[in-house]
């Protein structure tokens, strides 16, 4: 059932609002930090009270105005979307607050926090992107956006990888704009509220390769190997940055562009008469396995993250990839599982960084004595990552094996075993040191991070462990993942 | 072959005019003679249009007594005036710059100005 | 009768007012720009009131004297005439902008001159577009080229003269070519009214109508600067005063594409000729112009220079969209000559007020002056943001319309190309961005320099303003044209 209500564009337009009023009045520190957090409740809150009606089956739409002749600037948030935006507006408000503990030595505080607001406000109108083209403009001004952030240092390193992360997210939106030009002029339409746009009737060759342009489009951000380079690069962005964008914001709405053109453009029955998306699974499966490789033999913290993140997101690949309901649900829901536990990671190793200055993985010696309560958050994190039950990471490795069981690839469990060996391997060292090794040169005092850094960490773990506890409790993301994948499948 | 330029000799010439003019203007070195290509041009496309007018043993175009026809095209030669016109405020205008520059720089070759750059 | 007089109005008040101008101002710099703006405000809108009109009952006439066609002269007011109204919103901003501007940059005993100058380009403009008479085209062609070619060597100094003739001598050629064609055009038909020659071409011969067609638009090529027709375009408009940039850049270059379109009218009405081989080349031309611009805009270092050469590219856009000739392409390459006008605007008009606070002209220089010209530099931004086609702007909807119009012609690979030559015109704006904002100051001064006066942010905040308007607004230009390319392309059909 539709029903046109205004707080699908509210959303967006309530953060876009209060990034102008940080950039007006962001010389006040009290100013700028009550609109940062004002813009992130009040889209909380507007984006929470649209769920009990998804969860009844309503999607809330709004068009806003015609952009072209055809093609509308219109919002819709349907159950697909409102996930996205729910894990986004809530882990905003999360960040927000670490945010403003973080950056309290750094420069540029006004930019900082106007560009960060409004990279989220077009994370916002990308859930709720009602047609190809609307996804794709808040798409290309989120990465304009993130620029000024990703090169908040100002340093030749940080210019460099801002130029790197330009160069390779502006030619995946040329790849995507391509995409929905000819996606256009096949289907005449561009709108995402359907389960599939495109037919048969187009033939398979063009098929295959517009599957391609928009998959490489997207999969940039989504960092699917070998289009991976520019996230590891990025981590010289502030911590808070890279845990919100690039564990989140940016690169999940690569994923989430990913599961649109595979669930709304293509359609699951199209697909299923295509070669090219077993291809894709082959491709995310491997990402999945030699991201992991590649963190191993990381030392630099934030890099390892980075790494990980490469891997972690082609689970979502994998699983819209298998084109089963239960792969479905496992990438719609690991969307919301990694980023919880990839930004308890970032705060982990942003606390660590602000506290004792240490940036490299062999330099933790000893720092769980030090900091107890940020290395707990860390472990429940690991924990997560490597997939031990009653945690966020295991909901998608279940479902994602199911979804392999039931397309009859059993060989990607085979991957999602090796991956946990893989993470284990990488994860768990860190826990070793942490606890196990005496730490040179240093006290066992406790010294913990202030508490802006410290509660926010918490309360992502907290996170972590609820979303692997709870998946039947009905209004949580996970009964909205199973809304989507009803919707998708036709069931 | 011979006998078609020959018969239309006027637009023959205009054609030779033309490209003589442009000739200048690419290779020339100077800024007057470039000029005087450009002028070149100008006349050749004058003649050109006049010379459609014209009407084999037609009168100028003069109504009153003793007017009879046939006259030559009037219109080619009123569109010309303008283009006259047109011609000798461009030129005033490239001399005038020529002279500007001349005054700054101490020549008006186009070699050595490219070197003062 | 009331709509022909003031098609007549548009463009007597702009001639009266620029002849009136030495009097009316005097020595007083301040006095003739005011008289300006009271010329441009009238003239902006009687141009108003005829968009209005056009958008309701279509296109209408007006002949001068009362004469009909083929024997009088016929003012023509069509959609694409509509351009009226971008000529006359951007010379009222040019004026405005230029109060301050002038005097600070021009030797005083010519600022009257130079809105007597600015005035008359108007004038030939306004005329070019509406005027359905080729050898009217020719004159108004001639009026806003002398005009043009004075403006730009008004500063007096060496390198403006330099440039100035060099325009000049590449233009007088363009002109000449042009004026043999209509001679030509006049040879076959008979006829100088646009649309009577359109008529009477259909049984000419074959080969004077190609001749005609080939210097007619190698002509207008070299007016509108594409690729490898360009070489005067970088000096004479980078070296020009501010204002007179943004109005050769946004406007001047135009009337070269503008005149293709009338030209199109002409012989795609007479099907004498099969156009098809000419929009091949045009639609190469434009994709090399669009590479070509942007490869060597990179290596510029002044700020001015980099856009002069962005316009080659965005008119390898337009030329490529014309080229295209399907129903998109067409639509998407004539509202690009609007926007891309707006857009260039903004950013002369921004790199002006940049300049004449500073005193720099090189990115290097310029570095940090993002933190003491916030606005000017906002404006900036959004215009680069807006050239490059970044959604949700101007510049974007034109380039989905253009690719979307490859796509259409069967030439997918023209679709990649544009969208790819934009990224590379994106390389030079990040450029110019960071310098603005992210990198450390040269000069530490410029932390210290004022925003730019009233008389120039407000006109380029109108402009950046615009920029975001058009694209959010984007379906109203583009249905605005719709029914004249229809119309237009409708006729190679049959």
């Amino acid at each position: 059932m539709e029903v046109t209500d205004i707080r699908p564009i509210l959303a967006p337009a309530i953060s876009f609002a209060c990034t102008g009023l940080v950039f007006l009045m962001g010389r006040n520190t009290f100013w700028r930090r009550f609109w940062s957090l004002g813009a992130a409740t009040a889209k909380l809150v507007v984006v929470m009270s649209m769920l009990p009606g998804t969860l009844r089956g309503t999607v809330y739409v709004f068009k806003l105005l015609d952009f072209t002749p055809g093609i509308g600037l219109g919002f819709r948030a349907d159950a697909l979307g409102m996930f996205f935006a729910i894990v986004s507006s809530t882990l905003w408000l999360i960040t927000t607050v670490y945010a403003i503990g973080y950056m309290e030595p750094e420069h540029a505080k006004v930019r900082f926090f106007g560009f960060f607001a409004l990279c989220v406000s077009t994370t916002i109108g990308i859930a709720f992107a009602e047609n190809l083209l609307t996804l794709f403009l808040f798409y290309e001004t989120l990465t304009i956006c993130t620029y000024p952030l990703v090169i908040h240092e100002e340093t030749p390193e940080a210019m460099k990888a801002g130029r790197k992360y330009l160069a390779y997210t502006l030619i995946g939106g040329a790849f995507v704009l391509l995409g929905s030009i000819i996606t256009f002029q096949l289907a005449g339409t561009l709108t995402l509220s359907r389960p599939g746009i495109l037919s048969m009737s187009a033939g398979g060759t063009t098929l295959t390769w517009l599957f391609v342009a928009l998959i490489a489009g997207f999969g940039v951000k989504a960092a699917i190997m070998p289009l991976h380079g520019w996230l590891p690069s990025a981590m010289v962005a502030p911590t808070p940055v890279s845990a919100l964008l690039h564990a989140v914001a940016v690169v999940k709405a690569g994923a989430f562009g990913i599961l649109r053109i595979i669930y709304n453009v293509y359609g699951v029955e199209l697909l299923k008469q295509l070669q090219v998306i077993s291809w894709l699974a082959y491709l995310a499966a491997f990402t999945i396995l030699a991201g992991s490789f590649i963190a191993i033999y990381q030392d630099n913290f934030k890099r390892r993250l980075a790494y990980s993140t490469v891997s972690q997101l082609s689970y979502i690949i994998l699983g819209a990839a298998l084109l089963t309901p239960y792969g479905a649900t496992a990438a719609i829901a690991h969307i919301a599982n990694q980023a919880f536990a990839k930004i308890t990671m970032f705060f982990v190793a942003g606390s660590i960084q602000r506290t004792t200055g240490k940036t490299q993985i062999h330099e933790l010696a000893g720092i769980g004595y030090r900091m107890p309560f940020t290395m707990a958050a860390y472990t429940v994190a690991a924990l997560s990552f490597i997939g031990v039950p009653l945690t966020a990471g295991f909901v998608s490795k279940w479902y994602l094996s199911l979804g392999a069981l039931q397309s009859g690839q059993w060989w990607f469990v085979i991957v999602m075993i090796a991956s946990s060996l893989l993470n284990a391997a990488y994860w768990l060292p860190v826990i070793y040191l942490a606890y196990f090794k005496a730490p040179v040169g240093a006290t066992l005092d406790i010294h913990e991070a202030k508490p802006t850094l410290l509660w926010p960490t918490l309360l992502c773990a907290l996170y972590v462990i609820l979303l692997g506890v709870t998946t039947q409790v009905p209004g949580l993301p996970f009964s909205l993942a199973q809304a989507a994948v009803r919707f998708v499948f036709g069931m | 072959m011979i006998a078609m330029l020959w018969q239309n000799i006027d637009y023959v010439g205009s054609v030779v005019l033309f490209c003589i003019g442009l000739y200048c203007v690419i290779t020339k070195n100077n800024l007057i003679k470039k000029f005087i290509g450009l002028n070149i041009m100008e006349t050749s496309v004058f003649a050109f249009i006049i010379a459609l007018g014209v009407v084999d043993g037609g009168e100028a175009p003069i109504m009153g007594a003793g007017a009879s026809a046939p006259f030559t095209n009037p219109i080619p030669q009123a569109l010309i005036l303008t283009g006259i016109v047109v011609a000798v405020s461009t030129t005033a205008l490239a001399l005038s710059l020529i002279i500007r520059i001349y005054e700054h720089c101490g020549t008006i070759e186009a070699d050595e100005l490219r070197e003062m750059e | 009768m009331t709509a022909s007089a003031l098609l007549v109005g548009l463009i007597i008040v702009p001639l009266a007012g620029a002849v009136l101008t030495p009097v009316v101002g005097g020595r007083d710099g301040a006095r003739a720009c005011g008289w300006a703006t009271l010329v441009m405000v009238v003239t902006s809108g009687i141009a108003a009131a005829l968009v209005v009109h056009v958008a309701q009952v279509g296109p209408f006439s007006a002949y001068l004297g009362g004469w009909e066609p083929p024997y009088g002269i016929e003012l023509r007011f069509d959609e694409f005439s509509a351009s009226v109204a971008i000529i006359c919103l951007l010379g009222l901003l040019a004026v405005v902008f230029s109060l301050r501007y002038a005097a600070h940059e021009l030797p005083p005993v010519r600022i009257g001159t130079y809105y007597t100058l600015l005035l008359l380009n108007l004038t030939g403009m306004l005329g070019f577009v509406v005027t359905g008479d080729v050898f009217n085209l020719f004159v108004f062609m001639e009026i806003l080229s002398l005009s043009g070619y004075a403006l730009v060597a008004i500063s007096g100094e060496r390198t403006a003269e330099m440039a100035a003739f060099k325009y000049l001598v590449m233009g007088a050629v363009s002109s000449l070519l042009v004026l043999f064609a209509i001679g030509l055009l006049y040879a076959l038909t008979g006829s100088l009214n646009m649309a009577d020659i359109s008529a009477r071409l259909s049984g000419a011969a074959e080969a004077p109508a190609m001749l005609a067609l080939a210097l007619l638009t190698t002509g207008l090529m070299v007016k509108a600067a594409l690729f490898p027709l360009h070489v005067w375009l970088p000096d004479a408009h980078a070296i020009a005063p501010s204002p007179v940039s943004a109005l050769l850049s946004g406007l001047v270059v135009k009337t070269g594409l503008l005149g293709l379109i009338r030209v199109y009218q002409i012989y795609y009405g007479a099907k004498v000729l099969d156009l098809s081989a000419l929009n091949t080349v045009l639609v190469w031309l434009g994709a090399i112009s669009i590479v070509m611009g942007a490869f060597f805009a990179i290596f510029q270092e002044d700020i001015k220079m980099m856009l002069a050469y962005s316009t080659i590219s965005n008119i390898g856009y337009i030329v490529m969209g014309l080229g295209l000739a399907s129903q998109y392409g067409m639509i998407g390459a004539t509202v690009h000559i609007f926007n891309h006008a707006l857009i260039k605007a903004t950013l002369f008009l921004g790199a002006g007020a940049i300049i004449y606070r500073t005193g720099y002209r090189n990115l290097t220089d310029l570095r940090g002056v993002g933190r003491s010209m916030p606005f000017t530099t906002a404006a900036i931004s959004v215009g680069a943001i807006s050239i490059v086609g970044m959604p949700p702007t101007a510049g974007f909807l034109c380039k989905w319309y253009i690719a979307l119009g490859a796509v259409q012609a069967g030439h997918p690979v023209f679709g990649v190309a544009l969208v790819f030559g934009a990224l590379f015109i994106f390389v030079y704006y990040i450029r110019m961005v960071n310098s603005f904002y992210f990198q450390q100051p040269v000069h530490p001064e410029i932390l210290e320099v004022k925003e730019a006066p009233l008389s120039m942010l407000v006109p380029i905040l109108i402009l950046a303003a615009l920029c975001l308007v058009m694209g959010l607004l984007g379906r109203i230009p583009l249905s605005f044209i719709e029914p004249a390319v229809t119309r237009l392309l409708g006729t190679v059909g049959g």
